[in-house]
């Protein structure tokens, strides 16, 4: 054994040779850490830089500009603007007329071709302009159409005019009509009335959000009513009054194994039991929410949990000092100094619950469906879902209106986060 | 070394009182301990204690750090409760009432025995709703006028009232410490409890704040019986009538205040007093 005694001049050169190197690995520590930081910001502005330029876009699209006879015989040839008369009324017909006048195909297959410059839901819009407003009839209107997705992606320039015509999707004589429209200044580049006011639909042009939003809205309502009240209430019940043994030890080591499984796993879980045996209907948000509520559970009990053990026991002492029974103490002084952390619990999960795909598209919410939902019991989607969905589909609008959907769930969470910091600051006690 | 001088009013029959000695008996007693043990798990940290705490009485508990004086302080209102291992044997009656009887229901047991504790703990509430906290959930008060003068009351006997009677809205805990620990004396008594039990209360004030303290105990021990704990003999001496040494979980002497200090009985308690443990 080496017993050799070191001098205090020794040890403080010694020291004084060590403390070069032990400060350049300081240095060195803090380096790297600004280098990651550096690096996640980077890529952080990098993503929201993509996501916006690709995104925004797909907010606007171009419209043409008709005049469109509104003749009552024609358009609703019942006279009661009942859906069935509108329906079988002419306004696509008019609508055609209209922009005939304007870019005269010649033959039957020009006219063909010439039809589908305009979206397909011409008819519905004139539809919907004569129903709010019966005023229209009889007059001649200018009304802004959408363009068909394969027009407006050429006016964007995705699709070229030196592509040879064998390989583009739009002809030569269809961009000769696009011109002729363009020489008139019918053409306009607006912000779009669909993306957020329409619903799924097979036409890129008349595509939006609305319908996933609200699905959206109303499968998170659900999952935060069932998974708030019951993920407190177990965390209180565990953490105040059950008695610490096997059986809560055994519950706790689950809880904590929940909160790992992959989502999917829940949605397989939903299928079976709320589908298969309760025999609820599918697609529905009432059923998103409760599998969304069954995934965030877990989350929501441990962060929970943790914010009641942070409670100081002094104030527990001091409530029980004075004769407050458990309930006063839980509900006077545990839960309302646990509250902020609870909130970030929920939030945190409910952010989850929102961006969650996997879960939903085995309990059937990755249905097409045109319809918005009005209740928790219509069939419906939400927005990842739809996302997603798009993701899938080939036509080139899609991509920016995928872009423009995700802008929108980003807006949705960070708003959702900002009214959990402002409750949480709300709540919290200053003192 | 059994030397039990007075033996009032006591019909329970107890034993072993083989380490104790002086006072342990009290003529007009309000609380009775009789044989207490208290286990946390398998560890006894009160050993076979028995004691009276009289009427209007301010008793201090004295003790090296460890010794199981705050446990034992903690029986009096059943705050070991709390704690899941702690089990306790024993008698101990308030009012000839056994506490740890199957029919008494701790929450008006609680309002009855008062507590303070060792860190100052004011709710994280206004200095009003922290005293008219027990009032409240007692149901003791009939209106919000009544409700008003408790809490006036109660701030003006622990002498506070003067510093805070133009604040009663702003947060408790934004008060000074000696002023937090006078705001939870005066929660405390607002409840009007018989007892008031007081786990060192001045350990983490300053010497000002302690003075205040110690006046405002002197003060109380006119109405109140006063048990409190306390580290320092010097404060023992100053407040209370009579003291009690504890040592490693076991009763050692009990006796007034001023015999304790010049004259004890027990060899241990003189090494204490003397400075030679502790």
């Amino acid at each position: 054994m080496n017993k050799k005694r070191i001098t205090p001049l020794e040890a403080t050169n010694t020291v004084k040779k060590s403390i070069v190197k032990r400060r350049s690995k300081d240095n060195r520590l803090k380096l790297y850490g600004r280098i990651a930081i550096g690096l996640a910001v980077c890529f952080l502005l990098f993503l929201f830089y993509s996501i916006f330029t690709k995104g925004y876009p797909g907010f606007f699209q171009y419209y043409v500009t008709l005049d469109i006879n509104f003749d009552r015989d024609r358009i609703d040839p019942k006279g009661d603007l009942s859906d069935n008369s509108l329906f079988d009324g002419e306004a696509s017909k008019i609508v055609n007329e209209s922009l005939f006048s304007i870019i005269e195909p010649k033959g039957r297959k020009a006219k063909k071709q010439a039809k589908k410059i305009v979206s397909s839901g011409k008819d519905v819009r004139i539809a919907k302009m004569v129903k709010n407003d019966p005023s229209l009839f009889g007059t001649i209107t200018k009304v802004k159409f959408a363009l068909d997705d394969d027009i407006d992606s050429f006016l964007r320039g995705y699709i070229k005019r030196e592509t040879p015509e064998s390989e583009r999707r739009i002809s030569d004589k269809v961009i000769g009509f696009v011109d002729k429209l363009n020489q008139d200044g019918r053409i306009t580049y607006e912000f779009s009335d669909y993306i957020l006011k329409g619903s799924a639909s097979g036409n890129p042009e008349m595509a939006g959000i609305k319908g996933a939003f609200i699905g959206s809205m109303l499968t998170l309502s659900v999952c935060l009513l069932i998974s708030f009240p019951l993920g407190v209430a177990t965390a209180v019940y565990l953490e105040e009054i059950a008695k610490k043994n096997r059986i809560t030890e055994f519950i706790e080591v689950n809880i904590n194994n929940l909160a790992a499984v992959p989502s999917v796993v829940f949605g397989i879980m939903g299928l079976a039991i709320f589908i298969s045996i309760f025999g609820m209907p599918r697609s529905i948000p009432l059923v998103g929410g409760m599998v969304l509520a069954l995934m965030t559970l877990p989350t929501i009990i441990i962060s929970s949990r943790a914010a009641i053990r942070a409670v100081p026991p002094s104030v527990r002492d001091a409530a029980y000092g004075i004769g407050a029974s458990k309930l006063q103490v839980i509900f006077h002084h545990v839960i309302p100094l646990a509250m902020p952390g609870m909130l970030t619990g929920t939030i945190i999960g409910m952010a989850q619950a929102l961006g969650e795909t996997a879960p939903l598209l085995m309990i059937g919410m990755v249905a097409f469906i045109v319809d918005i939902p009005n209740s928790v019991m219509d069939p419906g989607t939400v927005l990842p879902v739809q996302i997603f969905m798009w993701a899938d589909f080939a036509e080139r609008m899609f991509i920016q209106k995928t872009s423009a959907a995700i802008i929108v769930l980003l807006g949705f969470l960070i708003s959702m986060n900002a009214l959990a910091v402002y409750l949480r600051k709300k709540l919290e006690r200053r003192w | 070394m059994v030397k039990v001088k007075t033996m009032v009013n006591i019909k329970e029959d107890f034993k072993n009182l083989d380490l104790t000695v002086g006072d342990v008996f009290s003529k007009d007693a309000r609380l009775k301990a009789r044989n207490v043990n208290v286990f946390y798990g398998i560890n006894k940290a009160i050993d076979n204690v028995t004691i009276d705490i009289g009427n209007k009485e301010v008793i201090s508990f004295i003790g090296p750090s460890g010794c199981g004086k705050s446990t034992f302080l903690r029986c009096f209102n059943r705050m070991n409760d709390t704690i899941d291992s702690c089990r306790i044997e024993g008698k101990i009656t308030l009012e000839d009432e056994n506490i740890y009887d199957d029919k008494i229901d701790v929450v008006p047991l609680r309002a009855r025995i008062g507590m303070v504790f060792q860190k100052p703990n004011p709710f994280p509430k206004s200095i009003y709703d922290n005293v008219a906290y027990g009032p409240r959930i007692h149901g003791l008060s009939e209106n919000k006028e009544h409700l008003d003068n408790i809490v006036e009351e109660s701030l003006k006997r622990a002498g506070l009232w003067e510093e805070v009677n133009d604040r009663l809205l702003s947060p408790g805990t934004g008060l000074s410490g000696g002023q937090q620990q006078r705001l939870c004396i005066a929660r405390a008594i607002a409840v009007s409890p018989e007892v008031i039990l007081m786990d060192e209360p001045c350990s983490a004030l300053d010497p000002i704040a302690t003075a205040k303290i110690e006046e405002l105990i002197h003060e109380l021990g006119n109405e109140y019986s006063i048990v409190i704990v306390t580290h320092s003999m010097q404060q023992a001496a100053r407040v209370s009538k009579r003291t009690a040494y504890f040592h490693l979980g076991k009763l050692i002497e009990v006796g007034k205040t001023k015999e304790i200090f010049t004259r004890p009985r027990h060899n241990q308690t003189e090494a204490y007093i003397s400075g030679k443990i502790g």
